[in-house]
């Protein structure tokens, strides 16, 4: 193989129907890089590639490898161009593995041809890329599904093509297994100058691996360039109909997007009386967020405070859309903050009290649970890890908490058991006896 | 040589795991079948006399001028001679011949549709062949049926039902159910078309038993000569082929993607199928479950390589064909069972095993 | 190529497979080249023996030894002849559903049948045709019916140089001639003309009854004559009889009955009962023998409905006398069919 060749695709259409699959797309790969496609499902990912493949008859467009057109080829040529790892393959015979690779050498081979010492070096070579060498005696169906889908990798490599397709690759293998089939491909296309262009769902893998990301929707090309140029919260709005954050690899400078879950149940499905809570929630630190997000999750109405901005708990806070008491940043909590709390708490069903870390500066946050008068909501207190350990107050953290215990605070281990509570509490204050009727056949 | 790197990989791909001995072991089964079914037969000839006359004919009689010397009185020595040298040979010959077309043609079938339960009988190719063979008796289309004639009508009937496959099976090819039951439809609806022949057959000019079942007594130098002329085509594009069908397996979009003309390839397959077939049952008539067991006792043995699975069925074929023949003349005295019988009582037990086999371990496996 | 002319490897073996190719074509063209060898070698033709050409039913021309002294015929009916003609001590093979073996036609004539001295050396199988037990017959001359298929017995023609003459009689006098045909090849003395004086008598009786018939302007009775029944759950419930082209048919029209099977497209077809219950026979005779009796009969689809079971005109008749074209069916069978259909006629 003399390294890798650009692909050209000019204005490819291709039609399923009255809807087509690919409307006019075109696209230039160039040599040696490697290209993600992404795109939601339908988007054309697939029949692009099948399009280039020559498994799909474009109604119009051209495809040229190295600025050849491909479309007059015969199949054997087509093949020596361009080699394809589909995203999985049915089952077949218990071929050796050798023998499976060496079909890699199809096109290579003509038909009163054999193999020879060429293919054959092409074979092992294809092995040790992808580390299979010592299984190159196993038949294929003995192998694992990391190194099945390796083996594919292998025959594909064997086919000693400038492009390389792959749809999917990493579909059905765990995250350790796609780190590792994706580094080997990665290391492919720099190290033979490959062409690589791959189809793939995940855009962190994507922004990780891919010199360039081609975005599709609905058959069309949206967006095309560097991940860092690709990937926003926009496009994966636009796209994929998703809200997402952008970060960035404190260590590689990556992009990546941490998409946001839905709320399990929308705001506007219900109104205020409808949905349990509201429910307060005490933290700090990043001690509330798991809780939080489960709350919101399961539909209650949702409360926090008092919280410093920019701390962890915050931020998730305001991007579950949960109201909450809030303290400029690092700074004690002030008396008009800790009266705001306090209203919070009076107007909550029940207060949870997550395991946060208490110092000096917010310490108001259990002084004022204690404080509240009788009455008051009902006080859930997260009793892991040990509040001994979350003591930074100089010893006065652990007295407040005994003495809520004390005053029927009720312990949990976790946010799982907190929700079974809160749940079995909503449906005896919501309707008295129906959860008496179940407590007592229970 | 090139490719200085590739020493001992090189020796690696070079030599397949065939399993020399097994092979030779096969072969020399089949020699050893094919030398002792000279000797057996309804009419009972002493031992030495059968092998004075093999080794008289065959030299042309420079050995053993008169190979019935001092055993049996000239006129039964005649008798011998046309019975050995005209009858049984060339039915051994064509239990051979048929036997290995059928393996050939059912190992070529499940290749093509990747279908462990191919089979030419199975599938209506036979009887398609018989069909066209037994049409020329009974329809009076001008052509006066002969050694050449016969064969290639058979062929005809045989591509006919093939492409009818292929229709059925369409671009896709659809689940093993759905095509194995298509194929036994197309089968029994030819089998009704074989039978309405036979029942307005004019004179008598065909035996319903031969037709429908089979058999080997029909056999003759000449037949033989021309059987073997349509395996040695098929068989020989076929192994040339056989790489083909091994990526074939890969599945149509892999086998496209690797350079295979998936859709060519395949209607070349089958018209190959069609051809072994047809220059079997043309002689023989239709015989059963050949084409079924041979390729998976092949496999079982050799693997999965076609470029194995392929010239091994044909071999197998033969001697399972041969010894099938062997029995139906010796089970009853006196008697000639019909070949198809036997085979039958073979093959559709295994049939009925492959099936369980395959239900048991889902659509995946052989 | 540039793709592949960069490669090491582009100087290709030729492959194993191109080798086998070759080497089985040699290997084939040598075993064509000696099977047409010894299928070319001159055949042992029989010294000394002048030879007679006849046409056979089927219209073939063959060639047969004048008197020859091994004859296997494959029919009952054929020995039927050959046993009328003196012609016992040719006989040396019979197709095994002849008499002797408990076949198909076990029912003819036990004195008649004692008289043919068959024995189980004497047997070959027809269906599948067992050509060892042919062979090993040393046959000079074969007479074959149907039963044979043509294929197989154009096979022994051919290539075993062995002369088959079919026998098979489209009609009563069609009997009549192949007995002048066996005439040809083998000297009867009187025995040849005196059978066909007497089976020309039976026919010219016809005649006379026909004249008759014709006469009195009498309407032929309907006739249904069967040979063998499938009862009611079997497969195919329904009355065997003859159509057009054979020689049953012609029997039937002999006799003077109008066959209700006249039209029919298939030579052997087999009538159901809503078939038989149209078209209303006025007279059934029914053939019996081979384990086939009147209580079968009345297990046929719609037995008891047909007008003539109900008037009473349901006839049973010797199955070898209706089935069998060989002299008997004339001599005996004809005549007996005439007194069942024209009771006053025939005394």
């Amino acid at each position: 193989m003399d390294g890798g060749l650009t692909l050209e695709v000019d204005d490819l259409v291709v039609g399923y129907g009255d809807r087509p699959a690919l409307r006019g797309l075109s696209l230039r790969v160039e040599a040696g890089e490697v290209l993600a496609l992404t795109g939601p499902n339908g988007s054309g990912k697939t029949t692009l590639l099948k399009s280039v493949l020559g498994l799909v008859t474009p109604e119009r467009g051209t495809i040229r490898v190295g600025g050849t057109d491909v479309g007059g080829l015969a199949r054997r040529e087509r093949a020596r161009r361009i080699a394809w790892v589909p995203q999985s393959e049915a089952p077949m015979d218990n071929v050796p593995l050798l023998e499976y690779v060496l079909y890699g050498r199809h096109p290579h081979i003509g038909g009163f041809e054999r193999e020879n010492a060429y293919d054959a070096v092409r074979v092992r070579d294809a092995l040790a890329a992808v580390d299979l060498t010592d299984r190159a005696d196993a038949g294929i169906l003995e192998l694992s599904g990391g190194e099945r889908q390796r083996a594919l990798l292998a025959r594909a490599l064997a086919q000693d093509t400038p492009i390389l397709l792959l749809d999917e690759p990493t579909s059905s293998l765990d995250i350790g297994h796609q780190l590792d089939l994706l580094d080997r491909i990665r290391a492919l296309s720099r190290g033979e100058g490959r062409t690589v262009v791959t189809a793939m769902h995940d855009l962190n893998l994507a922004a990780r691996y891919a010199d360039r990301i081609a975005v599709l929707d609905h058959g069309r090309l949206v967006a095309l360039g560097p991940p860092s140029a690709v990937l926003s919260p926009t496009l994966l709005r636009d796209v994929w109909g998703v809200t997402a954050d952008l970060r960035h690899d404190a260590r590689t400078g990556l992009p990546f997007l941490v998409p946001r879950l839905p709320p399990a149940i929308p705001p506007e499905a219900g109104s205020a009386t409808a949905r349990p809570g509201p429910i307060h929630v005490l933290g700090g630190g990043g001690a509330a967020v798991s809780t939080l997000q489960r709350l919101v999750d399961e539909g209650f109405r949702v409360t926090a405070g008092a919280l410093n901005l920019l701390d962890s708990d915050s931020e998730a806070a305001q991007s579950l859309g949960v109201p909450f008491a809030a303290e400029m940043p690092f700074a004690p909590l002030s008396d008009e903050v800790r009266a705001e709390n306090r209203r919070f708490m009076l107007a909550a069903t029940a207060i949870v009290i997550t395991p946060f870390a208490v110092g000096p500066s917010n310490l108001g946050n259990l002084e004022d649970v204690a404080g509240l008068g009788p009455g008051s909501p009902p006080v859930i207190l997260f009793v892991q890890p040990p509040w001994t350990l979350r003591d930074f107050a100089a010893g006065r953290v652990t007295p407040i908490i005994n003495d809520l215990l004390a005053r029927g605070a009720s312990p949990v281990q976790g946010v799982d058991e907190l929700l079974a509570l809160l749940r079995a509490r909503t449906l005896r204050a919501r309707d008295p006896p129906v959860a008496d009727a179940i407590r007592s056949v229970g | 040589m090139p490719a200085a790197g590739a020493p001992g990989v090189g020796d690696r791909l070079g030599r397949r795991r065939f399993g020399g001995w097994l092979l030779a072991s096969t072969v020399a089964t089949m020699a050893f079948l094919t030398l002792a079914s000279f000797f057996v037969g309804t009419v009972p000839i002493p031992f030495r006399v059968v092998a004075a006359i093999l080794l008289h004919q065959a030299s042309n009689g420079a050995v053993f001028s008169s190979p019935c010397a001092g055993t049996v009185p000239a006129f039964r020595c005649a008798a011998f001679t046309a019975i050995v040298w005209d009858l049984r040979v060339p039915a051994v010959l064509l239990a051979l011949i048929a036997g290995a077309a059928l393996g050939l043609a059912g190992g070529t079938l499940q290749g093509v549709f990747r279908n462990p339960l191919a089979d030419p009988y199975l599938f209506g190719l036979s009887a398609g062949a018989a069909v066209g063979a037994a049409g020329l008796y009974v329809f009076n289309i001008g052509l006066r049926e002969s050694n050449i004639t016969l064969p290639l009508f058979a062929f005809l009937g045989a591509v006919v039902t093939g492409a009818a496959i292929l229709a059925i099976a369409g671009g896709r090819l659809g689940s093993v159910e759905t095509l194995l039951l298509s194929g036994v439809a197309l089968s029994y609806l030819l089998s009704g078309v074989l039978s309405l022949m036979l029942l307005y057959n004019p004179f008598g000019s065909l035996q319903v038993s031969f037709w429908l079942l089979g058999g080997l007594t029909g056999a003759t130098w000449d037949r033989v000569g021309v059987a073997f002329g349509g395996l040695l085509v098929a068989g020989s594009l076929l192994v040339v082929a056989s790489r083909e069908v091994n990526v074939l397996q890969l599945g149509d979009e892999v086998a496209l993607s690797l350079g295979v003309e998936v859709a060519r390839v395949r209607t070349r397959l089958i018209l190959l199928a069609s051809l072994a077939t047809g220059f079997a049952v043309a002689f023989t008539g239709v015989i059963g479950f050949v084409g079924l067991i041979s390729p998976h006792i092949v496999r079982r043995i050799f693997g999965p390589d076609y470029r194995v699975v392929l010239p091994g069925s044909a071999l197998v074929g033969g001697i399972f064909l041969l010894g099938a023949s062997d029995l139906a003349q010796t089970i009853l005295p006196q008697t000639v069972l019909p070949v198809g019988v036997l085979t039958a009582f073979a093959g559709a037990p295994f049939f009925l095993y492959l099936l369980q086999r395959k239900r048991r371990q889902g659509t995946g496996g052989r | 190529m540039s793709l592949n002319g960069a490669v090491p490897g582009a100087s290709r073996q030729v492959s194993l497979a191109l080798v086998a190719v070759i080497s089985l074509v040699v290997a084939g063209g040598a075993i064509g080249a000696t099977a047409a060898y010894f299928e070319l070698r001159p055949s042992a033709t029989h010294p000394g023996a002048s030879a007679v050409t006849v046409t056979d039913d089927l219209g073939r021309t063959v060639t047969a030894p004048s008197n020859p002294s091994r004859v296997v015929a494959l029919s009952p009916s054929i020995v039927d002849s050959l046993v009328r003609l003196g012609l016992r001590d040719r006989l040396v093979g019979v197709d095994c559903s002849s008499p002797a073996f408990g076949g198909l036609s076990a029912d003819y004539d036990a004195s008649q049948t004692a008289a043919w001295h068959l024995t189980s050396a004497m047997c070959v199988q027809v269906s599948p045709l067992n050509s060892e037990a042919l062979v090993n017959l040393s046959p000079t001359l074969v007479l074959s019916s149907t039963i044979v298929s043509v294929s197989a017995v154009q096979e022994i023609a051919n290539t075993l140089h062995i002369p088959v003459i079919m026998l098979q009689p489209v009609s009563v006098s069609g009997i009549v001639t192949d007995v002048q045909l066996l005439m040809s090849l083998f000297p009867t003395g009187s025995l040849g003309p005196t059978l066909v004086a007497s089976m020309q008598r039976e026919l010219g009786n016809v005649s006379v009854l026909d004249a008759n018939l014709s006469y009195n302007d009498a309407q032929l009775p309907s006739l249904l004559l069967t040979y063998a029944v499938n009862p009611v759950g079997s497969t195919a419930p329904g009355y065997w009889t003859f159509g057009p082209g054979t020689f049953g048919q012609s029997l039937a029209e002999l006799a003077g009955g109008s066959s209700i099977s006249a039209n029919v497209t298939i030579p052997w077809p087999e009538l159901s009962g809503s078939q038989v219950l149209l078209a209303a026979p006025s007279l059934i005779v029914y053939g019996t023998g081979f384990g086939i009796d009147l209580t079968l009969y009345a297990q046929g689809p719609d037995w008891s409905s047909f007008t003539a079971v109900q008037s009473g005109h349901a006839y049973a008749i010797d199955s070898t006398l209706i089935t069998e074209p060989g002299p008997t069916t004339v001599l005996v069978g004809l005549p007996d069919l005439i007194g069942l259909l024209h009771p006053s006629a025939h005394s």
